[in-house]
């Protein structure tokens, strides 16, 4: 009996197997044809001296380049600070702001739910225009005018050390978090009210129901929003690009303006290549513990 | 159940190896062709029908409106060849542009700056036209923008245009501080004369400066254009001097770096020059808070005047703030008893190759595409949309009967500065030049938008440029005074 | 919403603290919604040059002229906005159905090398795309040979590894006792899928379908590279044809962002009933 039993388990896991690789069939084919022939041109290339005619094995050179390279590692530098003060603080506003509108009614809830999503959908470009008029270094610039209330003298935002990376670190917090609060929310809303119930028959405040209920809850989704965060953020570049062009002094010069400075201004994409995947690898080492300390997952 | 598993796996296998496989051959094979249509056998080429695709960004306003005339009036000047002309804009463009490039498969022509013409010999893509245009077209062309679309022994295009750049100024501001400007336009200012004569340009009110005597456009990486305009009136018209070494490490360069500083300091130029935009410094000329603007293109005359037009018909669509200004074309200042070289910017039609070697009938078809977009009328009204002069002769001809409304001033003003042009400089090898390239984008331009920004002394500059040019090219490659 | 006290008796606490709440969002919208604002007002500005562009913040002249621009400026302003549409919607629907099936294969199905096939997904995510557009190129233009056509368009963004990792996620907190209960009813991983994991993520799909018709409206790069005719450009892509010579096009730039942005917000009202149900409630009772 229990050698049978096993044998249609065993039966039974490998129809599921079966099944798995049926369900991921079309997203696999759809990934390596798209997504790991590139990837894997791109590791290749990383070894050679590209050129579209014909290009020419040159080993670790690149790589060897890459290392020596001062500005890379400024480059690497600013990128991790702006990370860092970027996603946590983008995680945690986000989370405030879903917290926050789940009291209201439906209406009320989907009419803030629209404002927040709003900016969102504005083009990146466009909204670039904007920040550069707020930024405005001159006297009538709008922010130096809101400072000026306090009576403080006008700033050089974008063009002065100091203040060029907190620039683009406040254009970053105030940008549209939308897409991440509608999926703190939509997880939010999967919170049995019945948990709730529990924890107040035991005279649970708001704070407790918070800590012990919310977010542990919430830790799948943390963690969505943490590794793709890290890894969008780490490849930011149009931001720095269209504003301060990573100035002053490369003060603001992120990994991603380096490498489209290589692959498109000098035309070294071999060299390209290697920064790519030296930052791809830095992105799996810090996903790696992220996976590690948010991954367990929670069932219920 | 067991075979299905191994089935779907060993297709799993397979699909992530042949990925792998098709990156490995894919560069060395030929499987790309050139995106354009491969001519039919040689017999009778002539007359076979051949494309050619051109990659062109807003030249002038109405450049892009005219596309479709283009192309037809191209197509009736030769019935078998077709001219598919592709839109795209100024900033994009050379991100296009580059990712074709890189995939081997680029347009036959592209619009771009002659200084662009380096980059692309390295990578071998560009297709040298020399044994292909016929000396009528070759003769046709003014000497030294032709020049700019050569790199070593070949013809990589064919130019547009030779536009100086310069600076603007408002004529009643200038009158105003008593300078003398049409004896400037004939025959130049030094430096002094320049610096005293902006600060008589700056109007305070209390401690806030409503005017300034000169701005000049930093923002980003448009600081190059600001110094490159100045380095080239003090000794130094290229990177390279005629021996090929590295100029930027004499001392005249330290001397610049000084001048731009003493400029900011005087308080004739804002403080925050490093973050003022072209949008800005436009604006900040129409509503007469700068005396100078920088950089001076001759069409800004013609926005100049279109802005007054408004102002007259008060209909609200003026600028905001703007004022009545007469544009006068000045040039830069001189440094240091040197001659003054003015600062050329030859963009053309630069013709591309693919990974396939084109064939000669389709090199000469590209050639007559080239010549059709770089003279006669097409070349006639764009340039005199842009305000520029004509540098063909058919384009002269064709603009004979085009009008154009120029202050005759500023027309002789050009034409004197464009006597003084900086040379084309063929003959520097690619190597070095892309080496010149990446210095300035690593170090000079990140150093003077501090050096802007006043957090660093223009000493400071100049020693990172030294160091930086002596690891880059040897104490042998720089000069040395 | 049991998260808050219900201040069933104190009607007055709980309207002051709801006021309080709501002020504070308020003050943080603002803030965000600051440069969207601006975009509109300046859409009903005159089509002239960026540098000639006043920047106030209230209009001194409505006009719908910049809108009228924009459709006049190219016979394919039309065109551009049903580009974007049939791309973005063909590559919501696919992700849908292909991410979902996927993200549950790798939540709930134990196979073999599931993590380490879910590692290789999520590190392709993580390089940068200035150096795989160059293959991706070559693949779609010099040896699919299928430029500024749809397939070109849609086809690299059929599935995307982002969605596959957010359904998984969210599949993972779906109770295991209903698949087993399933199981044991003698249900196939295809009828698990449709009969009890499709109708407990509603939600989840419905945030996919935005985000991903959203992302996809938004993208430029890649149709840039790969349409070379006005008339198969998207609509982000015809935007940027406003930068003209040395000035941009300023308020028609603006116009054409704004008309871009409106497809956005049917969409989201049309889905958003989705978020204001936890679908996945009463599924651990039943």
């Amino acid at each position: 009996m229990a050698r049978l039993s096993k044998g249609i388990k065993k039966r039974k896991i490998h129809e599921d197997g079966a099944w798995a690789y049926a369900f991921i069939a079309v997203a696999l084919v759809v990934y390596a044809m798209f997504t790991a022939y590139p990837v894997v041109s791109a590791f290749l290339i990383s070894f050679e001296e590209y050129k579209p005619l014909g290009s020419t094995f040159v080993g670790f050179e690149n790589y060897a380049n890459t290392f020596g390279d001062a500005l890379f590692w400024k480059a690497i530098r600013n990128t991790i600070v702006y990370t860092a003060l970027t996603v946590p603080v983008a995680l945690a506003i986000s989370f405030a702001v879903a917290i926050l509108i789940l009291p209201f009614k439906k209406w009320l809830q989907t009419a803030f739910k629209a404002v927040y999503y709003l900016p969102a959908v504005a083009s990146g470009v466009a909204l670039s225009v904007v920040w550069l008029w707020i930024f405005d270094p001159l006297p009538s610039g709008i922010l130096n005018r809101m400072i000026d209330l306090f009576g403080i003298e006008n700033q050089n935002w974008l063009g002065s050390s100091a203040t060029s990376m907190f620039s683009l670190v406040l254009m970053s917090w105030l940008s549209s978090h939308g897409t991440s609060i509608i999926i703190y929310l939509a997880a939010l809303l999967g919170i049995d009210n019945s948990y709730y119930e529990a924890a107040e028959l035991d005279g649970a405040s708001f704070l407790q129901k918070l800590w012990h209920i919310v977010i542990p809850f919430l830790k799948p989704t943390t963690l969505f929003l943490l590794v793709t965060g890290v890894i969008g953020s780490f490849q930011v570049f149009q931001n720095a690009y269209l504003m301060t062009g990573g100035g002053p002094d490369n003060a603001t010069t992120m990994v991603g303006l380096l490498i489209f400075n290589n692959a498109f201004k000098y035309f070294e994409f071999g060299e390209a290549a290697a920064q790519s995947l030296i930052l791809a690898l830095i992105i799996a080492v810090i996903s790696y513990f992220q996976f590690k300390f948010l991954g367990n997952d929670v069932e219920y | 159940m067991a075979r299905k598993f191994r089935v779907l796996a060993s297709v799993l296998a397979l699909s992530v190896s042949l990925s792998a496989l098709a990156a490995c051959s894919s560069k060395g094979g030929d499987a790309s062709s050139s995106p354009s249509g491969t001519a039919s056998p040689s017999a009778g080429a002539s007359e076979a029908k051949d494309t050619i695709t051109a990659l062109l960004p807003p030249v002038s306003a109405n450049y892009q409106n005219n596309f479709e005339q283009m192309a037809k009036d191209f197509n009736a000047l030769y019935p078998n060849l077709t001219l598919k002309i592709e839109p795209a804009s100024w900033e994009d463009m050379t991100q296009k542009l580059d990712t074709q490039v890189n995939a081997g498969s680029p347009p036959d022509i592209a619009f771009i700056g002659s200084d662009g013409i380096s980059k692309y010999v390295q990578q071998g893509m560009l297709m040298d036209i020399t044994d292909v245009a016929t000396p009528d077209m070759i003769n046709d062309f003014d000497k030294a923008p032709l020049e700019y679309m050569k790199k070593g022994d070949g013809l990589y295009g064919f130019p547009a245009y030779m536009e100086i750049h310069a600076l603007g100024g408002n004529k009643q501001f200038l009158e105003e501080a008593g300078i003398d400007w049409k004896n400037v336009q004939k025959n130049g200012w030094t430096y002094e004369e320049f610096r005293e004569a902006i600060k008589k340009g700056v109007v305070k009110e209390g401690d806030k400066t409503k005017r300034y005597g000169f701005v000049f456009a930093n923002a980003g990486v448009t600081s190059k254009d600001y110094l490159n305009i100045l380095i080239k009136n003090a000794g130094m018209p290229s990177a390279f001097t005629q021996d090929l070494k590295y100029a930027y490490t004499s001392k005249n360069y330290l001397e610049v770096l000084k001048a731009v500083r003493q400029l900011i300091d005087d308080g004739s130029m804002p403080k925050e020059l490093s973050s003022v935009d072209a949008g800005k410094r436009w604006n900040m000329f129409l509503t007469g808070q700068t005396m100078i603007t920088g950089k001076g293109l001759a069409t800004f005359e013609n926005s100049a005047n279109k802005n007054n037009e408004k102002l007259k018909a008060n209909d609200g669509s003026a600028v905001e703030g703007s004022i009545p200004v007469e544009y006068i074309v000045l040039p830069v200042p001189s440094f240091l008893g040197q001659p003054p070289v003015s600062s050329p910017a030859v963009d053309g039609y630069v013709t591309f190759r693919g990974k396939k070697e084109p064939t000669p009938e389709h090199k000469a078809n590209v050639v007559k595409a080239a010549y059709f977009l770089a003279s006669g009328k097409v070349a006639a009204t764009t340039n005199n949309e842009l305000f520029v002069a004509h540098i063909t002769k058919s384009g002269r001809e064709a603009a004979k009967s085009m009008t154009v409304n120029r202050n005759p001033d500023n027309v002789a003003a050009v034409e004197v500065l464009l006597s003084h042009a900086a040379p084309a400089r063929p003959d520097i090898p690619v190597e070095l030049g892309a080496k010149a390239i990446k210095l300035e984008d690593e170090v000079i331009i990140p150093k003077f938008q501090a050096l802007l920004a006043n957090e660093i002394t223009p000493e400071d500059m100049y020693e990172a440029v030294k160091n930086a040019a002596i690891k880059e090219f040897g104490q042998d490659g720089v000069v040395q005074d | 919403m049991a998260l808050y006290k219900q201040h069933s008796g104190n009607k007055l606490v709980k309207y002051v603290r709801n006021t309080a709440i709501a002020a504070a969002l308020l003050v943080f919208a603002v803030a965000t919604l600051f440069p969207i604002y601006f975009m509109i007002m300046s859409s009903f500005g005159d089509p002239v040059e960026a540098g000639a562009v006043s920047y106030s913040l209230w209009p001194k002249k409505i006009s719908f002229d910049s809108y009228r621009f924009f459709f006049d400026y190219s016979p394919h302003s039309f065109k551009w906005l049903l580009n974007s549409l049939i791309v973005a919607a063909s590559v919501m629907v696919t992700n849908v159905v292909f991410a979902s099936l996927a993200g549950y294969a790798f939540s709930k199905i134990r196979f073999k090398g599931r993590n380490v096939l879910f590692s290789v997904l999520l590190c392709a995510m993580m390089i940068p795309y200035q150096v795989t557009q160059v293959p991706l190129y070559i693949l779609v233009v010099n040896i699919f040979q299928i430029e500024n056509t749809y397939s070109a368009l849609i086809l690299p963004g059929l599935v995307t590894v982002y969605n596959i990792f957010l359904a998984k996620q969210f599949m993972g907190s779906i109770p295991t006792e209903i698949i087993e209960s399933a199981k044991v009813e003698g249900c196939n991983q295809l009828q698990i899928f449709t009969m009890v994991i499709l109708p407990l993520s509603k939600t989840v799909l419905a945030v996919m379908a935005i985000l991903t018709f959203m992302d996809n409206w938004n993208t430029f790069f890649w149709p840039f590279l790969v349409t070379n005719t006005m008339e198969m450009q998207t609509i982000q892509v015809g935007l940027k044809n406003f930068r003209f010579a040395n000035t941009t096009y300023f308020a028609p730039m603006m116009a054409g962002a704004t008309i871009s942005a409106l497809p956005m917000f049917v969409l989201f009202f049309s889905l958003q009933k989705y978020f204001l149900e936890g679908v996945t409630v009463g599924a651990v009772k039943g």
